[in-house]
């Protein structure tokens, strides 16, 4: 089938980079016009993006297209975009989300000052991660990837005069960058083995599907480092600990960004570069249990947090950890169709979690209360997505998770026991949540009101998505139309009805509970704090793990600065100086020389002429 | 012979040439140069008797060395003679205008 | 041989005693502390030198060396003396410094030529100069011919610098 819009795909980046431009330039007296011009820009991506889509589920072809970027002897690099069904997937939910995330925040950022900065820095993350989803090769992929994790950057130390928001927002490169590390490492790796040194994904699927091309002790070692790249981008443990404090930022970009786009395109990644986790079962190991206990740690945390945002927060790194687990036991499909779907709930949570703040003027759940009777469209949507997220059947979530969980069960039932724990703690922290936020008596002094309607539109978008969307995959009838469409191979089994019983029941249960707990007062609130206090310190304060991490590494990082610092300072800066007052000290004892006495010009020249003629006459000695 | 006449030559000059470089009265010092002067005209006159081509031109031109040294006696005494009338001083190291 | 011998006998002695009286003065010359004292000296060293030019048979050089050096030069400098600073005591503060470098470069100096001396092989290719007793008549002549120019030039020389004398030295008009 024709690929007429395909072969434009690389105009859909370029559209929200012309935003950036144009706000970048003109953006100091754009406070008005601005975010409108980045809403046209994301806008224009999102329509070339839906036809792209349409285009591909229509049955057309895969599109490349690369240009020779650098020639260097007989080698040369190219840089150039792919359109698969994985692809142009991604660039929906990518451009979608964007576009809402724009609109929502031309009312939530009204106030600001810095506005137009803020639009420039969203439509260049756009543009980023739009980059990075087109992406041919490996390194072109590694270029946006670095991208997107600068714009993250800005955008969560955006209120920079706040010391948290600075600290937030280094923590968050600084953490990333060591999982950049491992992905760099990978990319070197596989440059040195790849034939031609060829370094794009059709290349990498052909080497690597054939076995024995490769040693398998090298897969394993690429396909591990990769997967360290994504472990640091993606939030896995023990990486995680930067998305909850990147929280500090606005919260329309903690929606985009580490809800639903940039936390997934570690998952992505893993997904684009499958053939090589694929030879390797040691590789997907890996990826099957840090996903899986990531997935339960995040969650055991959640249930401690105060923060609206910071659970949501941890929400997030456990949703990617069942994302890993389903990739690492073999099934992109899964993983790809959970992420599908966690992006359009999540950013529903963030953007209602958003417009709860914008109303309450406070992050802390506890100060909040019953604000459902006065935001009705609000905790409408924000319900929709907590039970999507719980994985109650028929929402979006539900189907995603329940393919996880089916392919747990057959591959590995220790992951799906798992699975199932995580399931019941993820729907009693959401339904803790919601209760006590939207249901119960309005806190005194109660001056809650609804959102203007262009945050509360996008809200109600996304909530359809979150309702809709999981029908593109059911288990029966038509089963693996996504897993055939997505990865080019036929289903492998079809959802088992115990899965669906099983994990519909636990999240009943679970809602059930933090029913009985918060609204009914059955159960009183500091249960578990009576008796095992111990656990909730242990929980609230995420196991310390930040805490370890400073005591071991950086303190002795900063032992190491301050010492070569001191080095440097002392010794090399010692020599340097040394130097120069060698040469002042020399030009010092030159000028003594100059004493306008005859009498002392005449000895140098006395003892000039002596050692010449010494070295003269004194040549026959040597 | 001729070697113990130029090592007199050789002694005279360097006793000269100290005198030249450490008197600090201007006289002295012309005294000192007079004195290298003359340690140059021996030399001349030993190699005109016992040099390598022996003849008479060593010693005329030790006679034109003379002269010149006179000369250049009567010129320096004269600046000096100036120069005290000026300065008021005939010490060699209060003459520093080179200084700077 | 007899004769030869006593030749070369007396004029060693000579040589040493004439040697003896220079080296003396000089030295004197630079130890004394009144600088006429010092004058005198140096006069002894032009006489001695004298006597050493006869030694040589450069009786002329002699003669000229003994009237121009210990009789003009030696009173040209004590108009000198007289005229600056006639009671210059050398007791002025010294620079030690200078001074001990400056005996070390002369003695270097001088060890270097006397190394020099010692070490080269004096080829004579003829026997000494025998001058004769007309000594300054061949010296007229060689000066009257081949060196007449460098004469002429000298005496010019002479009254370029007596005239320059007078000019630096005289007073200025009231």
């Amino acid at each position: 089938m024709d690929t007429v819009f395909s072969q434009y795909a690389w105009l859909v980046p370029v559209f929200p980079l012309a935003a950036f431009l144009i706000l970048t330039a003109f953006g100091r007296g754009m406070k008005r016009s601005g975010p409108l011009v980045a809403t046209i820009g994301s806008f224009a991506a999102l329509v070339l993006s839906a036809l792209i889509l349409f285009e591909h589920m229509n049955g057309a072809d895969e599109y490349n297209d690369s240009f020779t970027w650098i020639g260097i002897g007989g080698y040369s690099l190219t840089a150039g975009f792919d359109v698969t069904n994985l692809t142009a997937l991604m660039l929906i939910v990518v451009s979608l989300v964007a576009f809402l995330v724009n609109v929502y925040s031309i009312g939530y950022m009204k106030d600001d000052e810095r506005i137009a900065v803020f639009f420039g820095y969203v439509a260049l993350f756009t543009f980023s991660m739009l980059g990075l989803v087109l992406a041919d090769n490996l390194l072109t992929l590694y270029i946006f990837w670095e991208l997107v994790g600068v714009c993250s950057f800005l955008l969560i130390g955006f209120w920079y005069q706040k010391p948290e928001a600075k600290a937030a927002a280094k923590k968050a490169f600084i953490v990333t960058r060591v999982g950049d590390v491992g992905l760099l490492i990978a990319l070197l790796l596989l440059f040195w083995y790849m034939p031609d040194h060829d370094l794009s994904f059709a290349a990498i699927e052909n080497v690597f599907g054939q076995s024995g091309l490769i040693t398998e002790g090298i897969t394993t070692l690429i396909a591990i480092l990769i997967f360290v790249g994504a472990v640091g981008k993606s939030g896995q443990f023990p990486l995680h600990v930067w998305l909850p404090d990147a929280m500090e930022g606005p919260t329309p970009i903690s929606a985009l960004i580490h809800a639903a786009t940039m936390v997934a395109a570690g998952v992505f990644l893993v997904a684009r570069t499958f053939p090589i986790f694929e030879a390797s079962q040691a590789a997907l190991d890996t990826v099957a249990y840090v996903g899986a206990f990531t997935a339960i740690f995040a969650a055991s945390i959640a249930i401690a947090q105060n923060d609206i945002k910071r659970i949501l927060a941890y929400s997030t790194v456990s949703q990617l950890g069942y994302m890993m687990m389903a990739i690492g036991l073999g099934s992109v499909t899964a993983g790809m169709f959970h992420l599908f779907t966690h992006a359009f709930f999540k950013a529903l949570l963030f953007l209602g979690a958003g417009s709860v703040i914008h109303a309450a003027h406070t992050q802390d759940i506890r100060e909040m209360g019953g604000l459902g009777k006065s935001m009705k469209t609000t905790a409408w949507t924000f319900a929709i997505g907590a039970l999507a997220l719980a994985g109650i059947p028929p929402l979006s979530g539900f189907w995603s998770k329940d393919a996880i969980l089916a392919e747990a069960l057959h591959a590995n039932p220790a992951l799906f026991a798992v699975g199932i724990a995580a399931a019941l703690l993820t729907a009693f922290y959401m339904s803790r949540l919601f209760f006590l936020v939207f249901a119960g008596k309005p806190k005194a002094g109660g001056a809650a009101h609804e959102s203007p309607a262009v945050m509360t539109v996008p809200l109600i978008v996304l909530a359809v998505f979150a309702v809709f969307a999981g029908f593109v995959e059911m288990p029966f009838a038509g089963a693996g139309r996504l897993g055939e469409w997505l990865t080019g191979h036929a289903a492998e089994h079809e959802g088992t009805a115990l899965v669906m019983l099983v994990s519909t029941a636990v999240g009943l249960l679970g809602i059930y509970l933090g029913w009985l707990i918060y609204v009914k007062g059955a159960i009183p609130r500091d249960a578990v704090t009576k008796r095992a206090p111990w656990l909730t310190r242990l929980l609230e304060r995420k196991y310390y793990i930040d805490e370890i991490y400073h005591a071991v590494f950086t303190v002795s990082l900063r032992a190491i600065g301050r010492s070569l610092d001191a080095f440097d300072r002392h010794v090399v800066g010692g020599a340097v100086r040394l130097a120069g007052g060698a040469a002042v000290w020399t030009g010092r004892a030159a000028t003594r020389m100059q004493n306008g006495q005859l009498q002392s010009y005449g000895l140098y020249v006395v003892i000039g002429l002596v050692i010449l003629v010494a070295a003269i006459a004194g040549r026959r000695f040597w | 012979m001729l070697s113990s006449y130029l090592t007199m030559a050789a002694i005279l000059f360097c006793i000269g040439l100290y005198g030249a470089l450490s008197k600090r009265n201007a006289v002295i010092v012309l005294m000192s140069v007079e004195l290298m002067l003359n340690a140059v005209n021996l030399n001349l006159v030993a190699f005109s008797k016992y040099g390598a081509v022996p003849s008479l031109d060593g010693q005329i031109f030790s006679l034109f060395t003379i002269s010149v040294a006179a000369a250049e006696v009567a010129v320096g005494v004269a600046i000096l003679i100036a120069l005290f009338r000026s300065r008021g001083t005939a010490n060699v190291d209060e003459f520093d205008e080179m200084r700077r | 041989m007899g004769g030869f011998y006593i030749d070369w006998f007396g004029e060693l002695v000579a040589f040493f005693a004439f040697a003896v009286v220079m080296i003396v003065g000089a030295v004197l010359m630079l130890t004394l502390t009144k600088v006429v004292h010092m004058v005198v000296s140096l006069a002894a060293v032009f006489l001695g030198l004298g006597g050493m030019f006869v030694v040589l048979e450069a009786e002329f050089v002699a003669f000229v060396q003994i009237l121009i050096y210990s009789g003009a030069v030696t009173i040209l400098l004590l108009f000198g003396i007289m005229m600056t600073d006639h009671q210059a005591v050398q007791h002025e503060p010294t620079r030690p410094v200078h001074e001990i470098v400056s005996a070390v470069a002369a003695i270097v100096l001088f060890g270097i030529l006397f190394y020099a001396i010692r070490t080269t092989e004096f080829e004579p290719s003829a026997p000494p100069l025998q001058a004769g007793v007309d000594n300054a008549m061949e010296i007229g002549k060689q000066l009257y011919t081949q060196h007449v120019i460098p004469f002429e030039l000298v005496s010019v020389l002479l009254t370029v610098a007596f005239i320059g004398a007078i000019v630096i030295a005289k007073k200025e008009a009231e």
